[in-house]
C-alpha cells in the first residue's frame, strides 16, 4: 500500500471529449438477442455508450478536450512543462502518444512527454504522478490526458472518451491525499493476449473461438473474466477508500462527492452499498457512457457535477480500479477550477 | 442482518433474484445449473454479489463452477 501527500500543486481545471456516434445497447443489436441484451442492460446500467468514428483514436478526444481546456484557461502554451498520457489505446504501440501530441498541441520542445500504460485506474495514479513531479519542482503548469478506446459494437460495457487534466504549481495550493495499490497475481482477469511481445500476431488469431457463454470471440479482442473483476473490485475497493480517508484524517461525512470509476452497476452499487454513501454523493454514469476506462471518473465530474464543481469548494474523493490489477484512490479540493461543458467530436 | 440460517427455499428464492430469470422458473435443490438459460457469466455475477451482501462470505466464480445443483450453490453459504 502506498500512501502519499501531494503538496503545492492545484487542479486548474479538466475537460472531456467524447465521440458524437451513439450506440445503444438494446437498439444496435441484432434483434434474436434483444430480450438476453435488456437482461444485460438492466444489470450492468449500460444502454447507451459512446463510440469513435473509423477515423478517430483515443488521442484525437484528448487532443480536442485539451484545446478546449487550454483556451477556458487562458494559459499560453509555453508555459506548459509536462504533459502524461493514461491510456492503453496508444496511436501505435512505439512511439509514445504523449509525444505525438506534445507536437501536435503545438507544446515546446523542453516538454516532458511520456506516456503510462494503465486502464480502469489510470487517474489517480496519473494525477500522482504528475503531481509528484510538479511538486519536486521545475513545472509551472501541465497537462494529464487520460482515457481510451474501447468500445466494440459487439459486447455491451465499454463507451470511448479522452479528457485532459491541468494541474498548476501554487504554494497555497490544498494537499491531495493519494493510496495506490497493485496485484498483478490478477494481471489475467483483464487481457489483451495476442498482439505483444509475449504472443505476437499470428494467422491462429484470425479464427474466432467459441467461449462458455457460447458466443464466438477473436483472440485480438478483450478477455474479460467478469466474476474475477467484480470479486476484486467489491472486495478490494471499499476497504481502500476506508484506509484513504483515514490516512486523510477525513471524516467520511466531510467528502462532497465519491466519484468511483464506471465499471458496471452490479460492482458500483456493491461499492456504494458497502461504504454506507447516500446514492447522491455517488454520481453515476453508466446508463448513457458506459465503462470509459481510465476516463470515467473525469466524465462523471464533468456529466454530473460539473455545476456543483463551479459553484464552490468542493472535497472529491476519486476511485479507480480494474486492469492489472490495479486500483486507486484520491481526494482532491477544487475550487476556483475551469470544468467546460461535455465536447463532443 | 445477514442471512447465514437461510432455508434451502429462502435461498432459492435469493437465487432467483441474483441470476434474474426473464421467465417464472421452478427451481429446487435438484435443480441442474446446466438446464437454466440464464446461467451464464452475468448470473455468477449476481449470484457472487448476492453471497457477499446477504452472507458475508466472498465466493470466486471458480466456486460456481464447481456446482452442478442449485444445492451445490446452497452448500457455498457454509
Amino acid at each position: 500500500m502506498a500512501q502519499a501527500i501531494i503538496r503545492n500543486v492545484r487542479y486548474a481545471g479538466m475537460a472531456t471529449c467524447v465521440p458524437r456516434r451513439i450506440l445503444s445497447n438494446l437498439k444496435d443489436c441484432p434483434p434474436q438477442i434483444r430480450s438476453a441484451r435488456e437482461r444485460i442492460v438492466r444489470n450492468i446500467g449500460i444502454e447507451t455508450r459512446r463510440i469513435c468514428s473509423e477515423w478517430q483514436n483515443f488521442s484525437d478526444l484528448a487532443f480536442d478536450a485539451a484545446e478546449r481546456l487550454l483556451a477556458d484557461l487562458n494559459w499560453d502554451r509555453d508555459e506548459i512543462d509536462a504533459l502524461i498520457v493514461v491510456t492503453q489505446s496508444p496511436d501505435y504501440l512505439i512511439p509514445a502518444t504523449a509525444i505525438i501530441l506534445q507536437d501536435r498541441l503545438g507544446l515546446k520542445s523542453t516538454t516532458i512527454a511520456f506516456d503510462i500504460n494503465l486502464g480502469c485506474s489510470a487517474y489517480a495514479f496519473g494525477l500522482h504522478v504528475l503531481g509528484s513531479m510538479m511538486a519536486a519542482g521545475g513545472i509551472g503548469k501541465a497537462l494529464l490526458l487520460v482515457g481510451d478506446k474501447a468500445a466494440s459494437v459487439i459486447e455491451p460495457l465499454f463507451s470511448d472518451a479522452g479528457t485532459a487534466t491541468a494541474l498548476e504549481y501554487d504554494p497555497d495550493a490544498p494537499p491531495m491525499y493519494f493510496d495506490l495499490n497493485s496485484d498483478g497475481s490478477g494481471y489475467q482477469a483483464i487481457m489483451l493476449p495476442a498482439g505483444g511481445h509475449r504472443e505476437p500476431f499470428g494467422l491462429q488469431h484470425a479464427v474466432p473461438v467459441k467461449d462458455d457463454d457460447g458466443i464466438w470471440r477473436s483472440p485480438t479482442a478483450l478477455m474479460l473474466d467478469g466474476p474475477a473483476v467484480l470479486s476484486f473490485s467489491t472486495q478490494r475497493v471499499p476497504s481502500a477508500v476506508r484506509s484513504l480517508l483515514e490516512f486523510a484524517q477525513c471524516p467520511i461525512g466531510d467528502v462532497d462527492y465519491f466519484i468511483f470509476h464506471q465499471a458496471n452497476k452490479m460492482i458500483n452499487e456493491t461499492i456504494r452499498k458497502k461504504l454506507g454513501l447516500e446514492p447522491d454523493k455517488v454520481p453515476c454514469t453508466l446508463h448513457d457512457f458506459g465503462n470509459t476506462s481510465g476516463a470515467s471518473i473525469p466524465v462523471t465530474m464533468t456529466v454530473r457535477i460539473r455545476e456543483a464543481l463551479l459553484g464552490g469548494k468542493k472535497k472529491v474523493l476519486m476511485s479507480g480500479f480494474g486492469i492489472g490489477l490495479s486500483w486507486g484512490g484520491c481526494i482532491v479540493d477544487i475550487e476556483d477550477a475551469v470544468f467546460p461543458e461535455l465536447i463532443e467530436s | 442482518m445477514k442471512a447465514a440460517m437461510d432455508t434451502l427455499e429462502q435461498f432459492v428464492e435469493k437465487f432467483k433474484n441474483a441470476v434474474d430469470f426473464q421467465d417464472e422458473v421452478q427451481l429446487t435443490g435438484d435443480t441442474n445449473l446446466k438446464t437454466l438459460a440464464e446461467w451464464d457469466s452475468l448470473a455468477a455475477l449476481g449470484v457472487i454479489i448476492m453471497f457477499d451482501m446477504e452472507y458475508d462470505k466472498a465466493i470466486a466464480g471458480k466456486d460456481l463452477a464447481g456446482c452442478q445443483l442449485v444445492s451445490d450453490v446452497y452448500k457455498l453459504i457454509g
